[in-house]
């Protein structure tokens, strides 16, 4: 708990801005081309069977590799098996296909594509292929900005497959989920810019909803979250995830996210 | 070919010459964002070039004055190329130039290292020392500027064809 509060504080002394950078999903728009961003992502979720609260720790790396293209590297590590354990990654991209911009405005649409792989136990309906399951997920996502406010929802078919060695996917559950968020961002600080030294803060909402396609089964989740962009290069999200609405086994629904993470810029330029 | 196209296109072949003009200044305006990391990314990418000597900005209109180092060969489309890799696209795009004595018309054209500049909507005048540019072509103007001028310059047959090396510009008014 000490480190948790000394994490926080650390959080309220730094901070970053960037309304479309969501937490638990991603907008239409790419990281800079030749860019290369580090993000340590943690999350801490409360059991619901069980006492105790279940850890994950996600460390990435996020390449540009064009304006319109990115890849990123994520690696699983959770606490689930009682001792930090490295339970697999993931490998993601996403390209930008459209673009309407206007002077303080845009439109985008962006397909993604992402394969999992997990060597963790399966012990919830829920198909989570970020830290849980086997598998992989594609989608589309469209972001609209107009000046402080992004708006932004995805859609995506996500499916699990077996989390080799050891587990099957069970054959009584549904393997194949459809996906679809909401999310909204505003910047609220500052209200006018002085310089790249400003932190920026953004408040954010987000909902999240999956649904079983071979049973319907059905979830869906509220995330509101803060963000702080500090030297327009830094950035730290402190968010809270909380279920609305659930007919299907989920083992840790409700939780807090603690997001940190740094872009290097022109690295392959 | 249609007659009257041909008279159109006789009566518009601009005059070419080689005309000392250097690029010192360009004021972009980016498009489609409002936040100062991305402002950040854009001024990284333009600072990236050698022929830059510095980068001042305004976040609140996401404007970026690039000043080039003498006897540079930067053209617009390497500054537009830059903020496309950050992400975002050019609203705006106004450069200054130095003339010495050139005397320009409507339609003038000159060649400089490896570009063209075709004047558009220009009184004939003579332009001696700095002089700000506004370039008007696809991707240097918001869509909906294009849009609009794709109809009002379409008497300018090289402003149609969209050759990326050729440049249309409007002197502006000091």
């Amino acid at each position: 708990m000490k480190a948790i509060i000394l994490m926080l504080a650390t959080c309220i002394i730094n901070s970053l801005n960037a309304q479309e950078l969501f937490v638990v999903t991603d907008p239409a728009s790419n990281v800079p081309a030749g860019s290369v961003s580090v993000r340590l992502s943690n999350s801490l979720f409360k059991e619901i069977f069980e006492d105790g609260y279940n850890y994950h720790l996600m460390p990435e790396i996020t390449w540009g590799i064009s304006g319109k293209l990115m890849v990123r590297a994520s690696g699983f590590v959770s606490n689930r098996s009682n001792t930090l354990y490295a339970e697999g990654g993931s490998i993601f991209t996403k390209y930008r296909f459209f673009s309407m911009d206007d002077l303080h405005s845009h439109f985008r649409m962006a397909a993604f594509g992402r394969y999992s792989f997990n060597r963790a136990d399966i012990h919830q309906e829920q198909i989570e292929i970020m830290g849980h399951n086997t598998g992989f997920e594609t989608g589309i996502v469209a972001t609209q900005l107009i000046k402080k406010v992004a708006i932004s929802s995805t859609l995506s078919f996500e499916k699990a497959l077996n989390n080799r060695p050891d587990y099957d996917f069970p054959s009584d559950q549904s393997s194949h989920a459809s996906n679809y968020t909401l999310s909204i961002g505003r910047l609220m600080h500052p209200n006018k810019y002085t310089s790249f030294k400003q932190t920026n803060v953004n408040l954010m909402l987000e909902f999240v909803g999956q649904t079983l396609n071979e049973n319907g089964k059905t979830y869906i989740d509220v995330v509101p979250s803060v963000q702080f962009i500090i030297h327009s290069q830094g950035r730290i999200d402190i968010g809270y995830r909380k279920e609305l609405y659930s007919n299907m086994l989920r083992t840790a629904p409700d939780g807090v996210y603690l997001n940190f993470e740094y872009t290097f810029f022109n690295v392959t330029n | 070919m249609n007659l009257k196209i041909l008279l159109i296109a006789i009566t518009f072949i601009p005059a070419l010459s080689n005309v000392n003009a250097q690029i010192s200044k360009a004021e972009i305006v980016a498009t489609g964002l409002t936040c100062s990391m991305c402002s950040n990314a854009i001024n990284k990418q333009l600072k990236s070039l050698t022929e830059v000597d510095s980068v001042v900005i305004d976040l609140n209109t996401n404007t970026f004055v690039v000043h080039l180092k003498k006897d540079n060969k930067v053209s617009p489309r390497i500054l537009k190329e830059r903020v496309e890799k950050a992400g975002f696209f050019v609203g705006s795009m106004i450069i200054n130039m130095s003339f010495e004595n050139v005397e320009v018309s409507d339609n003038y054209k000159f060649e400089k290292d490896g570009f063209s500049m075709v004047f558009v909507e220009t009184k004939a005048k003579t332009l001696d020392g700095e002089n700000k540019v506004k370039i008007m072509d696809k991707g240097f103007v918001t869509n909906k500027e294009f849009k609009k001028l794709s109809k009002s310059l379409s008497k300018y047959p090289t402003y149609i064809e969209g050759n990326e090396d050729d440049y249309h510009v409007k002197v502006m008014v000091p």
